[in-house]
């Protein structure tokens, strides 16, 4: 069985697609998401083997969603659009496959032969190394918001998950520190800390090799042995 | 006795120089007080000479000369300021002083305290009073000079060695001499001030005459150079200057032709004037005055036209488009000004024609553009539309074949509305239409509310006003919005304003230009060309909260409201 999410901000578009998924006894739909934050959440929740991904979203684009990412189990991506087939195309690197809608039975049935053939083995994948992050989406009240990589002072994970601390707050992200390591500029200074250097004010040096960041907002941020020499390096410190 | 007479005998040669130079253009600078330095330097050459003059005129009485040198100082200073009435004292003085005798030094100083005292005279009354009308009166003159040879006399006693032949000279020449310089100053200045009221109440009758002349023919041209305009124009033309006959032509046939001889020169004829067509071509003002340079008529031998001024009219880039002629008849003679303010008529006209050429050009780009976005409903609206419909045609037939109707009657709404308004009902309709697809498309994530009073349905309003701005705020709002998308489109009537708004709940409106902002650039620019600047749209956003377009209208009364 091959699991599979769809995402699409239209219902319609995602319902004339289960439709056809359907008639294939080896696709079973695990979820549909109405967009990118919703799919996030689902991807790494669900771990779907495959995601037929609709490009034009709110917010953030089905694009946009791939550089979220974590490459190490990303799944297979296709992309489903209506128009910008040139867009996909500088993308193919990205995608296993892209359709475009009206999706064509004849067409999908090309896509899901292929992917039966590969889906045992992880995606090939090119990360969108280039891509950098500059939106985080975040989970702030039950609202959804994209807090810019600037406004965020460091990043942590607990028990609950991934966090971003701004000037509105903690908020809940779905991103992995692992992913907004290599998406954005902020730098680890613990194992379960990332630190934006612009958001720093001073930095503490404490007993035993270890420290302590005060950001602009006055929060404090523990700074591991390990990380503190590296902290040091960048500010050309001995 | 004898010596007065002889001192006025060498005025009147005098003032005949004078008057004869008051008919010159080098006059001119002399009846306005300017400080540009070349007028100054104008001033300063005219009064000293003269000055020189008065020294040759005059008459050689014991080793001296009573004179008329006084004059041109004074004058000089009086119309140039100190600086230009020392200078011109100077040069008067030196002159003399180049001629000897007993009293050459003192001459000398004194006619340069002379001018001096003028000028200051002059810096007086202009700089510390401001009385211009003042420093022109022959009163002035007069006294100035009255005082300025009483002090000449008294730097000769002075100066003048020795005293017993300088208080002779002085007994004998100082009364004529006191009398015939301030008469005769005053008499110049006379002269000066004439001319210069006659410049002023020609220049004033000019300028109003082609004043009334701007402001009757403003807007006329604005529809077009054409027959019919040009027949307006030229009637006004010959009303307001008074001419024998005025035509206007293009650069093939007669315009217009209102006047003397309009029984033959017909409007619509080709041109047939050699002069015209020298005009045309080479782009100059042709003069025929009908006494040096002859004119007749090409049409027929007894027109009663004998003279004729032609200026091209220029378009673009100085082209000519067309010329426009003044016409005396033969009783009369052309009046030179004629030809200045024909030529200010014919830059005024160009310039109408121009703008109006530019006015039609506007209104054209903006039929076409308003082509374009009824061709340009845009591939990505049919797209989703039709992906609606395939992917709900299976389950639900009924409603995509709704869904189709919706579509086509959008469609040809957009099509067949070649019309520049529509009521506001019609407008409504087209919306509706459009968001059906969308409903359909969007589900749940967009709801539309439309609150617009039965009573504003019968106002005419442009086409394409209310239906490009709904589409924006879902593409460009609810489209990127991650909660449910709210649209208000609103509708009153304030006076005799329609303020129409539509506000959706995204807040995503960025001020920058987008490839695809036709719709609403366009809309504004629509309304501003029809109605003015002082209607359109305005654009309010409260980020990530609301944008609202507000669209303000004119309400034009159709009568049967």
């Amino acid at each position: 069985m091959i699991s599979a999410l769809l995402v699409d901000d239209e219902p319609l578009a995602r319902e004339a697609l289960a439709d056809l998924l359907s008639s294939d006894p080896e696709i079973s739909i695990i979820g549909q998401a109405s967009n990118a934050i919703e799919a996030l959440q689902m991807i790494n929740g669900l771990h779907p083997d495959v995601v037929f991904l609709d490009i034009q979203m709110p917010r953030v684009s089905g694009l946009e969603l791939v550089s979220m990412l974590n490459m190490d189990d990303a799944p297979y991506i296709v992309f489903v659009t209506a128009y910008d087939e040139y867009a996909i195309r500088a993308f193919e690197d990205n995608a296993f496959d892209y359709l475009l809608k009206p999706v064509e039975p004849s067409r999908l049935q090309k896509t899901l032969a292929r992917l039966k053939k590969n889906y045992q083995q992880p995606p090939s994948l090119n990360p969108l190394a280039s891509a950098d992050l500059q939106l985080i989406p975040c989970y702030l009240q039950n609202r959804i918001r994209l807090i810019k990589i600037d406004d965020v002072e460091f990043a942590f994970s607990d028990l609950s998950g991934v966090h971003v601390m701004s000037e509105e707050g903690t908020s809940h992200t779905q991103l992995t520190l692992k992913t907004l390591e290599s998406k954005t500029p902020l730098l680890h200074c613990h194992r379960q800390y990332l630190i934006n250097i612009n958001a720093i004010r001073e930095i503490q040096l404490l007993e035993n090799g270890l420290a302590e960041i005060i950001t602009q907002h006055g929060h404090k941020v523990p700074v591991s042995r390990r990380y503190l020499k590296m902290l040091k390096d960048r500010f050309g410190l001995q | 006795m004898q010596l007065i007479l002889s001192l006025l005998q060498q005025m009147s040669v005098f003032f005949v120089i004078a008057y004869l130079f008051s008919k010159t253009p080098i006059f001119k600078p002399l009846v306005n007080i300017s400080i540009q330095f070349p007028h100054k330097v104008v001033i300063y050459l005219v009064f000293s000479s003269f000055c020189i003059m008065g020294t040759y005129f005059g008459l050689e009485i014991h080793d001296a000369i009573a004179n008329t040198r006084a004059v041109g100082a004074v004058l000089g200073g009086l119309l140039g300021g100190p600086l230009v009435g020392f200078f011109v004292g100077l040069t008067g003085g030196l002159h003399r002083y180049s001629l000897g005798g007993f009293t050459d030094l003192a001459c000398a100083i004194s006619t340069t305290i002379e001018g001096l005292f003028a000028g200051l005279v002059h810096f007086y009354l202009l700089n510390k009073h401001r009385k211009i009308d003042t420093l022109f009166t022959p009163y002035i003159a007069f006294l100035t000079t009255l005082v300025a040879e009483i002090a000449q006399m008294v730097v000769i006693l002075i100066v003048a060695k020795p005293f017993s032949e300088a208080w002779s000279l002085v007994k004998l020449i100082a009364p004529p001499m006191i009398l015939a310089n301030s008469a005769g100053a005053a008499l110049f200045m006379n002269i000066i001030r004439d001319q210069k009221t006659m410049y002023e109440k020609f220049s004033q009758a000019f300028s109003a005459k082609a004043l009334k002349i701007a402001e009757r023919t403003v807007g006329i041209l604005a529809t077009g150079f054409n027959e019919e305009n040009s027949a307006r124009i030229a009637q006004i033309i010959y009303e307001e200057t008074g001419v024998g006959a005025v035509a206007i032509t293009d650069c093939e046939k007669i315009l217009a032709f209102i006047g003397h001889g309009d029984d033959h020169h017909l409007p619509g004829t080709p041109i047939s004037s050699t002069m015209t067509f020298k005009a045309i071509q080479h782009n100059q003002v042709i003069f025929a005055d009908g006494v040096e340079v002859p004119y007749r008529c090409s049409i027929q031998a007894q027109c009663g036209l004998g003279s004729v001024v032609v200026i091209p009219l220029q378009g673009d880039n100085e082209q000519v488009i067309g010329t426009i002629k003044l016409y005396e008849p033969k009783h009369k003679l052309f009046v030179n000004i004629n030809r200045t303010l024909g030529e200010g008529i014919a830059r005024l006209i160009s310039n109408q024609i121009l703008s109006g050429l530019h006015e039609q050009q506007k209104r054209l780009l903006i039929q076409a553009e308003l082509k374009l976005i009824q061709a340009q409903i845009n591939p990505h609206f049919l797209f989703n539309a039709l992906n609606t419909i395939s992917a709900i045609i299976r389950k639900q037939p009924e409603e995509a074949r709704e869904l189709l109707l919706h579509l086509s009657r959008f469609f040809r709404k957009n099509l067949k509305r070649d019309c520049e308004s529509a009521t506001l009902e019609d407008e409504i309709d087209h919306v509706h239409s459009y968001l059906k697809i969308e409903h359909a498309r969007f589900a749940d994530r967009l709801t539309v509310k439309i609150d617009i009073p039965e009573q504003l349905n019968s106002i005419q309003v442009p086409t394409f006003t209310l239906q490009p701005i709904v589409e924006n705020a879902i593409k460009h709002g609810i489209a990127h919005c991650l909660e449910a998308g709210e649209i208000i489109i609103s509708g009153t009537r304030q006076d005799s304003l329609l303020v129409l708004s539509v506000e959706d709940n995204a807040g995503l409106y960025e001020n920058k230009p987008r490839s695809d902002g036709l719709g609403m650039g366009i809309v504004d620019k629509r309304i501003k060309a029809r109605y003015g600047n002082r209607y359109g749209l305005e654009v309010q956003c409260q980020p990530n909260q609301w944008t609202r377009i507000t669209i303000t209208l004119p309400i034009e009364e159709s009568g049967d409201d």
